[in-house]
């Protein structure tokens, strides 16, 4: 394979300078997402319909839409509405950064209104009514039994959109924000070597996506940390009863220690 | 806001250009699917040195992102093959998005197959039904109910990943709608012509997944009611 490692090594400031980049528009979409979601989940979960149907709307057009058409539709579409150009948040909608960062961001909100409403529609009714008969009020319900356990459902779920969306930000390199991938294709344009500049920028989002794979796995020991010892229990003597069953009938076998990617 | 004949002429071209997304989109999802089920039940086998590539080969695939992919089978591909065969677009957004959602759907498939109670397996097997038989009328059914939300979440995902092929200078709706924008100063009714396009799909693909899924789900609802 024709990698050239001097200029991987040579490239590689800049390469880092482009790693910095994608890794400020995720954080900065994570909170921003975030911050839309809440409102969005909440409105989606009423029962009235005028919050309801609106949300619904929300979560349908920003999750069907390809993350590419967004930042289109954000950076290119918008100016041309006068009430976006003259109005007073022109500065923001100028700015292809910012831009990045709208676009992703309501993408990641629209997929968090899902996640955070399976969340906490997962938790038991039993759990709430008890609540309620103790007397404690929907308020310290909310937030002490209804919401860590919708954390606790929904981490996966998160993990899963977190790592994806982080990957979809290559994108924002069509309206000129350089973040690791638009630096990769600078890097190409200069030296017409396409092989070196892809794959050193593929070795960075590998380890960018694995920490923060770590740090879910961290988060998830964490919040689970009373269903340890119960796990242990149960996943040995399954595993080692499901082997010989499944190579049985096939040839096939199920490894039992592996954890999903 | 009025639709001028020559924005007409544009949309007709928007409609070629989804045809061949929507070209992209189906072959590389049953591609992958394919492949998806093949590498799925053959990383199951017990031999370490299959599990172990499997493992490295998916962390790789999965840790980077889609777009990098197909600009690397585009702008690489024929240096990679030594430049003796041409890559267009198409073939080479066709041969990213394969490579990376056979990955997915094989953890999928994986995922499915160890979450098959293992009391089928022993049913069968206390039944007296063939293997065969066992697997066709027991095993995969389940398997299929198990992975159908995440295939059609991995239908939607690719979907919307056939977008990116546009930037490898692929004509499909996406780059036919940047044109247009380009040309006319509209961009705003362009784009969102182009993302109706996506959401309708994938409203569409809801519908029809809800049905499938109480289609194979039949036998569950009375158990659990």
């Amino acid at each position: 394979m024709p990698f050239d490692p001097s200029l991987a090594w040579d490239s590689l400031p800049r390469m880092l300078f482009g790693l910095a980049n994608t890794v400020g528009i995720t954080a900065l979409t994570l909170v921003l997402g975030l911050a839309m979601a809440i409102p969005v989940t909440l409105a989606r979960m009423s029962p009235r319909r005028i919050f309801r149907l609106p949300a619904a709307w929300f979560v349908m057009f920003f999750r069907g839409t390809p993350a590419l058409i967004l930042m289109y539709l954000v950076y290119y579409g918008l100016a041309q509405l006068p009430s976006i150009h003259d109005g007073p948040l022109w500065p923001i909608f100028a700015n292809a950064f910012a831009c990045a960062v709208i676009g992703l961001a309501l993408n990641h909100a629209s997929y968090l209104v899902e996640i955070l409403r399976g969340g906490l529609e997962a938790v038991p009714a039993g759990l709430v009514e008890a609540s309620a008969a103790l007397g404690i009020s929907p308020r310290q319900t909310y937030q002490w039994v209804r919401l860590p356990l919708a954390m606790r459902y929904a981490l996966k779920a998160y993990q899963n959109e977190v790592i994806g969306f982080t990957k979809g930000t290559a994108v924002v390199g069509v309206i000129t924000v350089v973040d690791l991938t638009a630096t990769a294709n600078e890097v190409f344009e200069r030296t017409y070597d396409p092989v070196t500049p892809m794959l050193t920028a593929a070795v960075l989002y590998w380890c960018l996506i694995n920490l923060m794979r770590i740090g879910f796995e961290f988060a998830d020991r964490r919040l689970n940390r009373h269903l340890a010892a119960e796990e242990q229990r149960r996943r040995k003597p399954v595993a080692a009863s499901l082997q010989p069953a499944l190579a049985r009938w096939t040839g096939l076998a199920a490894p039992n220690t592996e954890r999903a990617l | 806001m009025l639709i001028s004949a020559s924005e007409a002429g544009y949309f007709q071209q928007l409609a070629r250009g989804a045809v061949i997304t929507m070209e992209l989109a189906v072959s590389g999802y049953i591609l992958a699917l394919i492949g998806g089920a093949v590498v799925g039940l053959v990383t199951l086998l017990p031999n370490r040195a299959i599990q172990a590539v499997w493992r490295v080969y998916a962390s790789i695939v999965m840790g980077v992102p889609s777009l990098l992919v197909i600009f690397l089978f585009y702008y690489g591909g024929g240096t990679l093959l030594g430049g003796i065969i041409d890559i267009t677009p198409f073939e080479a957004g066709l041969t990213a998005l394969v490579v990376v959602y056979t990955v997915y759907v094989a953890e999928l498939v994986r995922g499915a197959m160890r979450n098959v109670p293992r009391g089928q397996f022993e049913a069968t097997a206390a039944l007296a039904i063939r293997p065969v038989g066992a697997w066709l009328h027991v095993i995969m059914p389940q398997v299929v109910r198990l992975a159908l939300p995440g295939l059609v979440n991995i239908w939607m995902i690719v979907l919307k990943d056939t977008a990116l092929v546009s930037l490898a200078g692929l004509n499909d709706l996406v780059s036919h709608a940047k044109t247009a924008a380009g040309a006319t100063k509209e961009p705003f009714i362009f784009f969102i012509a182009a993302a109706l396009f996506f959401v309708v799909f994938s409203a569409v693909t809801l519908r029809f997944s809800a049905r499938l899924e109480a289609r194979f789900g039949r036998g569950l609802a009375v158990a659990k009611a």
